[in-house]
C-alpha cells in the first residue's frame, strides 16, 4: 500500500509536471508560433513580397502562401490556422463555409463588402478596410484647406450608403457635405452642378465613379473650376488629385502585427488601419495656389487627432 | 520625379494598381493667379450668365481698363486703354486659340464673331502686351474666348430672349457623347434694332439680324493623342445708314441704305500629343473667311467719273478737291491757280461740267464688298525640363488674303512666319522668372524681334508681386499700308464718258513702306487671394508707350498714314472679387488711365476713370439676382453710366431645368453712346429670357 501510495505520489508529480508543461505549451503556442496562411486567387510579385515581409515581421510564426485553387474547403483547415485573405475571390471561397479558421480579410473596401455581405457580419471574419477612412479624409481637408466649408461629394447607387456616415463625421468638423448623385458617368452635367456649390471635392472610393475612363474629365473639369479633389485614393493623387491618406504595405504589416498578437476572439469585425501616410501632389498644389502638403507633418497631425477622439 | 514616394511603391500590394493616366501634368497645369506674368481678368460662366449680356463686347465692360463703345448699334468698338476710334486694331482676339482679327481690314467685328454667348465657358483677358504668347497683334491686350468643351455640353438646351428695342434671340444646342468623344451642335440667332435716333433725331439705321451654326467635336484617339475640331458659320445683315453724300452740289437722288450682308466661316483642327507627363505638343490648323457684301446706290454728277478729273486728283488732290467743291465759281479758261498741267486738266473738266452734261445726275451701284481669308498653322511644344523649369516654344505660319475692288483694287495677300519661345523658371519657392521672345517675319512688313521679361515674387502661394517689362510690335495691316482705295460705280443709269461703269476720281493709296508700331510696357502689380475672406485682389500700375504709331483714321480722301505719332498711357487698375458667402459675390473693378498722345484722336477713346461693380446673390428656392453698375467718364467726350438688374428663377422638374429671367438696363445719364448719332429714345430697356435645359 505504501509503495502504491508512493507510486501514486510519483505519478501525481509526474502528471503535474506534464500538466504544467502542457499548460505552458498550450498557453505559449499562440504567442510563440502560429500557422498563418495567406491566400489569393492570383499569385504575383506583390503577393510574394508581402508574404515574405510578413514572415520576416513574425519570425516565430509559420507564414505561408497557398493559392486559392490548392486549398480545401475552409472548414477542413486546422482550426488553429490564422487565415489572411488577399482578394475578393478568396473571400467568396471563405464565405462558402460558416465554419473555418479565424480570418483577416485585406484589400477590401467598404463598397465591396457591402456588395458581397450586405449588412451581415459573418462570424470569425474580420474585414480590414482598404479605402481611406472618411473621417481621416475629412480631417485631411480641414488640415490642408482650412477655408473649405462645402465638401462636394459625388456618389452612385453603390456608394450612397456612405453619405450618412460622412455627414456624421463632417458636422463636428464644421464641414458641410454637398452630395451629388452621378448615376451616368457619360453625362457630366451633375459635375458642373456640384462644382458650382463646392469649395473642395472629396472622392469616395467608388470605382463606378472614379476609374481610368472618368479620371480625365473629372480632373480636367474640376481643375478648370480651380477646385481641388481630395482622394479617393493614392493612385488618384498621381493622376492629379491634390492629396489623400493611404496605407501601404509597411502600414498594413504593422496593423497585422498587432492583430496577430491578440487572440482571434479579440479581433474586431471591421477595422480601418490606424497606420497610414499622406500623399500630396505638389504641382497641383502650386497651380491652385495652395501651400505644398507636408506629407509627414500632416500625417502626424492627423494621427495625433485620431488618438484624442 | 515629383511624387517620389509613389512610383517606389508601385509594386505595393496595397496601393491601387488601377493604371490611371496622369491627367494634370506639368504641361497641362497653369500658373496660379499670383504667379501669372502679367495681369489677367477671367470672366467666368457665372459672371457671363449673371451679366445678362447679349454680346461679348458688353461683357468686356467687366475688365478694368477696357474701353467699350459703339460706332453704331451693331459695331462695338472695344479697346484696352484707348487709341483707335473704331477698331480693335491693337488687341488680339482669339476663340479657342483662333484669331478672329480680320485679315485685311484690321478690325474685330464683335457682332459677327460666330460664337453664341451660351457656348462660352469663360473669357480670359490678358491685360497688357503679350506678342510672345499670342502673336503680333497682341499689342495692348489679348481677349481669349474659350468655349464650353463638348464633354461639358451634354443634353439639350433651348433659350429664347425677347424684349424692347426689337430684341429677339434664340439658342439651341445638343450635346452627345460616345465612348471616345463628345460633340456639341448649336444654332443661335440674334436680332435687334440698334440705336433709335441719330444726332438730329432721325431714325438710326443700325439694327442687325444674324444666325449662327457651330459644331465642336473632341475625340480621343488613344492614351497619348486627341483631336478637337470645330466648324462655325454665321450669316446676317448689319444695317448701315445711307451716308453717301454727293461730291457735287445739286444732286438730290440717292439710296436708302448701305446695309452689309456679313457671312463668316471658320474651321479649325487641333491635334494634341502627350509624349509623357513632361512633354506635350499640339498642331492647330485653321481656315477662316469673312465675307462682307455691301452694295449701295450712289448718285452724283456725271463729271465725277471724268478721266481728266481722276488724272488731276492723281497730280494734286488738293487742287482737284478745290476745283470739285467750287465748280460753279470757276469757268472754263479761268481755273483755280496752279501749274500749267493742272490748269489744262481743270479746263477740260470745267468744259465737261458746263457744256457736256457734266452736271447731270448719274446713278449706279457702289460695291464696297470684301472677302478676306486666313489660313493658319501653329505648332506649340510644352516641355517641362524639370520641376522648376518649363519651356513653351513653337512656330506659326499664316497666310492672309484680302479681296476687295474698293480697298485693294483686286487681291492682296501676305504671309507671316513666327517663332516663339517662353521659359518659366521657378528659381525658388518665392522667386519666379519668366521670359521669352518672338521673331516674326511678314512678307509685307519685314521682320522683328520682341522680348518679354517678368519677375514674380510670391510672398506665399496666394500672394504675389510682379514686375513686367515687355515689348510688342504691331505690323501695319494691309489696309493701313497697302490700301488702294477707290470707288467704282457699276450699272450706271446713263453711260458716262463712254462706259457703263465709272471710277471715282478720288483714289487713296497706302504708303506701302510703313514701319511697325512699337509698344514698350512696364507694369508693377500685386495679386492676392485672401482665402479666409474669399477675396481676390489684383492691383497694378502701368506705364505704356507706343512709338512709331500709325494713328491716322481709316478714311477715304487724303489718307496719309505715317509712323509719326506716339501715345503714352499711365495709370492704375484694380479688381476685387469677393465671395462674401456661399450666396453672395461682390465684384469691383476700377481703372484710372491717363493718356497722352501726339494725335488728339488717339486719346479721345480713353476714359480717365472707368469701372464696374457687381453684386450676385442666390436668394434660395431657385431665385437669384445680379446687379451691375458700369461707368466711365468721357469716352469720346460722352459719359456712360448704366445699372443692370437681372432677376432669375430656376425651376427643376425632374431632370429638366427651366430658368426664367428678366433683365433691366437703366442708363443713369442722358448722353449719346460714344458718338452723337447713337441715341436711345428711352433710358431703359427690358428683356426677358426663358431657358430649358434637359
Amino acid at each position: 500500500m505504501a509503495d502504491q501510495s508512493r507510486m501514486t505520489l510519483l505519478q501525481l508529480s509526474r502528471l503535474w509536471r506534464r500538466g504544467v508543461l502542457l499548460a505552458c505549451l498550450l498557453l505559449a503556442v499562440p504567442a510563440w508560433s502560429a500557422d498563418i496562411l495567406l491566400t489569393a486567387a492570383e499569385d504575383g510579385a506583390g503577393v510574394q513580397a508581402f508574404t515574405q515581409a510578413l514572415a520576416q515581421q513574425r519570425p516565430d510564426d509559420q507564414v505561408s502562401f497557398t493559392p486559392l485553387k490548392d486549398l480545401p474547403a475552409p472548414s477542413q483547415l486546422p482550426a488553429g490556422t490564422r487565415l489572411i485573405l488577399l482578394d475578393l475571390p478568396s473571400l467568396d471561397w471563405r464565405l462558402l463555409d460558416t465554419q473555418g479558421p479565424p480570418t483577416l480579410v485585406l484589400r477590401i473596401s467598404r463598397l465591396q463588402a457591402r456588395q458581397r455581405l450586405g449588412n451581415t457580419h459573418p462570424a470569425k471574419i474580420s474585414l480590414l478596410w482598404s479605402d481611406p477612412p472618411l473621417e481621416r479624409q475629412l480631417r485631411l481637408i480641414a488640415d490642408t484647406l482650412p477655408q473649405a466649408r462645402r465638401i462636394g461629394v459625388l456618389y452612385g447607387a453603390d456608394s450612397e450608403f456612405l453619405l450618412r456616415e460622412l455627414i456624421r463625421f463632417a458636422t463636428p468638423l464644421g464641414l458641410e457635405i454637398v452630395p451629388q448623385l452621378w448615376d451616368n458617368t457619360s453625362d457630366s452635367r451633375p459635375l458642373q452642378t456640384l462644382f458650382k456649390n463646392s469649395d473642395v471635392l472629396l472622392g469616395l472610393d467608388d470605382p463606378q465613379l472614379y476609374n481610368p475612363k472618368t479620371v480625365k474629365n473629372l480632373l480636367l473639369s474640376s481643375y478648370a473650376q480651380q477646385l481641388p479633389l481630395i482622394g479617393p485614393n493614392a493612385g488618384f493623387v498621381r493622376a492629379g488629385s491634390l492629396a489623400s491618406t493611404y496605407s501601404d504595405q509597411p502600414d498594413w504589416l504593422a496593423v497585422l502585427d498587432r492583430l496577430l498578437d491578440h487572440p482571434p476572439a479579440n479581433w474586431p469585425h471591421t477595422l480601418y488601419p490606424q497606420h497610414f501616410k499622406v500623399v500630396g501632389n505638389p504641382q497641383v498644389a502650386r497651380s491652385l495656389g495652395i501651400e505644398q502638403v507636408d506629407e509627414t507633418a500632416v500625417a502626424a497631425r492627423l494621427a495625433e487627432g485620431e488618438k484624442r477622439p | 520625379m515629383l511624387l517620389c514616394s509613389l512610383p517606389a511603391l508601385a509594386d505595393d500590394l496595397f496601393l491601387d494598381s488601377q493604371p490611371l493616366p496622369q491627367v494634370l501634368t506639368a504641361t497641362r497645369l497653369k500658373q496660379s493667379a499670383a504667379a501669372v506674368p502679367g495681369s489677367m481678368t477671367v470672366i467666368d460662366s457665372e459672371l457671363i450668365k449673371a451679366s445678362g449680356a447679349r454680346d461679348i463686347a458688353e461683357l468686356l465692360r467687366l475688365v478694368p481698363g477696357m474701353m467699350v463703345g459703339y460706332t453704331t448699334g451693331n459695331q462695338a468698338s472695344v479697346n484696352y486703354h484707348g487709341t483707335s476710334a473704331s477698331d480693335a486694331r491693337r488687341m488680339q482676339v482669339l476663340i479657342d486659340g483662333r484669331s478672329v482679327y480680320r485679315a485685311g481690314l484690321a478690325t474685330v467685328d464683335w457682332s459677327d464673331i460666330p460664337v453664341a454667348m451660351e457656348d462660352i465657358e469663360r473669357i480670359e483677358v490678358f491685360r497688357g502686351p503679350n506678342t510672345v504668347s499670342y502673336g503680333a497683334n497682341a499689342l495692348m491686350a489679348v481677349v481669349n474666348i474659350l468655349t464650353r468643351s463638348p464633354a461639358n455640353s451634354q443634353g439639350s438646351r433651348v433659350k429664347v430672349t425677347r424684349g424692347e428695342r426689337g430684341i429677339n434671340d434664340f439658342y439651341a444646342s445638343q450635346g452627345v457623347g460616345w465612348e471616345t468623344g463628345d460633340l456639341r451642335l448649336s444654332l443661335s440667332g440674334q436680332q435687334d434694332d440698334g440705336f433709335d435716333s441719330d444726332a438730329v433725331g432721325a431714325d438710326r439705321r443700325d439694327g442687325r439680324r444674324l444666325n449662327r451654326f457651330s459644331l465642336a467635336v473632341s475625340q480621343t484617339l488613344n492614351a497619348q493623342q486627341s483631336i478637337d475640331w470645330q466648324l462655325n458659320a454665321k450669316e446676317g445683315t448689319n444695317q448701315r445708314p445711307y451716308t453717301y453724300t454727293p461730291v457735287f452740289d445739286g444732286i438730290s437722288e440717292g439710296g436708302s441704305n448701305s446695309d452689309v450682308i456679313a457671312k463668316d466661316y471658320a474651321g479649325s483642327l487641333r491635334w494634341n500629343f502627350e509624349f509623357n507627363p513632361d512633354h506635350s505638343l499640339y498642331i492647330q490648323g485653321s481656315a477662316q473667311q469673312w465675307d462682307r457684301r455691301q452694295v449701295w446706290k450712289a448718285c452724283d454728277a456725271k463729271v465725277s467719273f471724268s478721266p481728266q478729273l481722276t488724272q488731276l486728283w492723281q497730280l494734286n488732290p488738293n487742287y482737284a478737291e478745290l476745283l470739285a467743291r467750287h465748280m460753279d465759281t470757276y469757268s472754263q479758261g479761268s481755273p483755280p491757280p496752279g501749274s500749267a498741267a493742272e490748269q489744262a486738266l481743270a479746263n477740260q473738266v470745267l468744259d465737261q461740267w458746263k457744256n457736256h452734261g457734266g452736271k447731270d445726275t448719274v446713278c449706279g451701284d457702289i460695291d464696297q464688298s470684301t472677302r478676306e481669308s486666313r489660313y493658319d498653322v501653329e505648332i506649340q511644344d510644352t516641355f517641362s525640363l524639370s520641376d522648376s523649369l518649363r519651356l513653351v516654344s513653337g512656330m506659326n505660319y499664316r497666310y492672309d488674303r484680302a479681296d476687295s475692288d474698293t480697298y485693294f483694287n483686286g487681291t492682296l495677300d501676305d504671309t507671316t512666319w513666327r517663332l516663339f519661345g517662353h521659359l518659366e523658371w521657378r528659381a525658388s519657392e518665392h522667386w519666379l522668372l519668366q521670359g521669352g521672345a518672338m521673331y516674326e517675319d511678314s512678307h509685307l512688313s519685314g521682320d522683328s524681334l520682341t522680348p518679354r521679361v517678368a519677375v514674380n515674387y510670391l510672398i506665399n502661394p496666394r500672394h504675389g508681386l510682379r514686375a513686367v517689362y515687355s515689348e510688342a510690335i504691331r505690323s501695319p495691316d494691309m489696309f493701313e499700308n497697302n490700301v488702294n482705295w477707290s470707288y467704282r460705280v457699276n450699272n450706271l443709269s446713263s453711260p458716262a464718258y463712254g462706259q457703263n461703269s465709272g471710277q471715282y476720281f478720288v483714289v487713296t493709296r497706302g504708303p506701302g513702306d510703313l514701319d511697325k508700331e512699337l509698344m514698350r510696357s512696364r507694369e508693377l502689380g500685386y495679386n492676392g487671394f485672401f482665402a479666409d475672406l474669399g477675396l481676390n485682389v489684383d492691383v497694378k500700375l502701368i506705364y505704356d508707350e507706343i512709338t512709331d504709331m500709325i494713328s491716322s483714321p481709316l478714311r477715304n480722301n487724303q489718307y496719309i498714314a505715317s509712323n509719326a505719332n506716339s501715345s503714352r498711357f499711365t495709370g492704375a487698375e484694380s479688381q476685387f472679387d469677393w465671395r462674401m458667402s456661399n450666396a453672395d459675390r461682390l465684384r469691383l473693378t476700377y481703372a484710372y488711365v491717363d493718356a497722352t498722345s501726339s494725335n488728339p484722336r488717339d486719346k479721345a477713346q480713353t476714359a480717365r476713370n472707368s469701372g464696374s461693380a457687381g453684386w450676385l446673390r442666390e436668394w434660395g428656392q431657385g431665385w437669384s439676382s445680379a446687379l451691375f453698375y458700369y461707368g466711365d467718364d468721357a469716352l469720346n467726350q460722352y459719359r456712360f453710366q448704366r445699372v443692370d438688374l437681372r432677376v432669375a428663377k430656376r425651376i427643376a422638374v425632374g431632370k429638366t431645368n427651366v430658368e426664367l429671367a428678366g433683365m433691366l438696363q437703366q442708363r443713369l445719364d442722358d448722353q449719346p453712346t460714344t458718338w452723337a448719332d447713337n441715341n436711345y429714345d428711352h433710358r431703359h430697356v427690358l428683356y426677358f429670357s426663358a431657358e430649358l435645359d434637359f
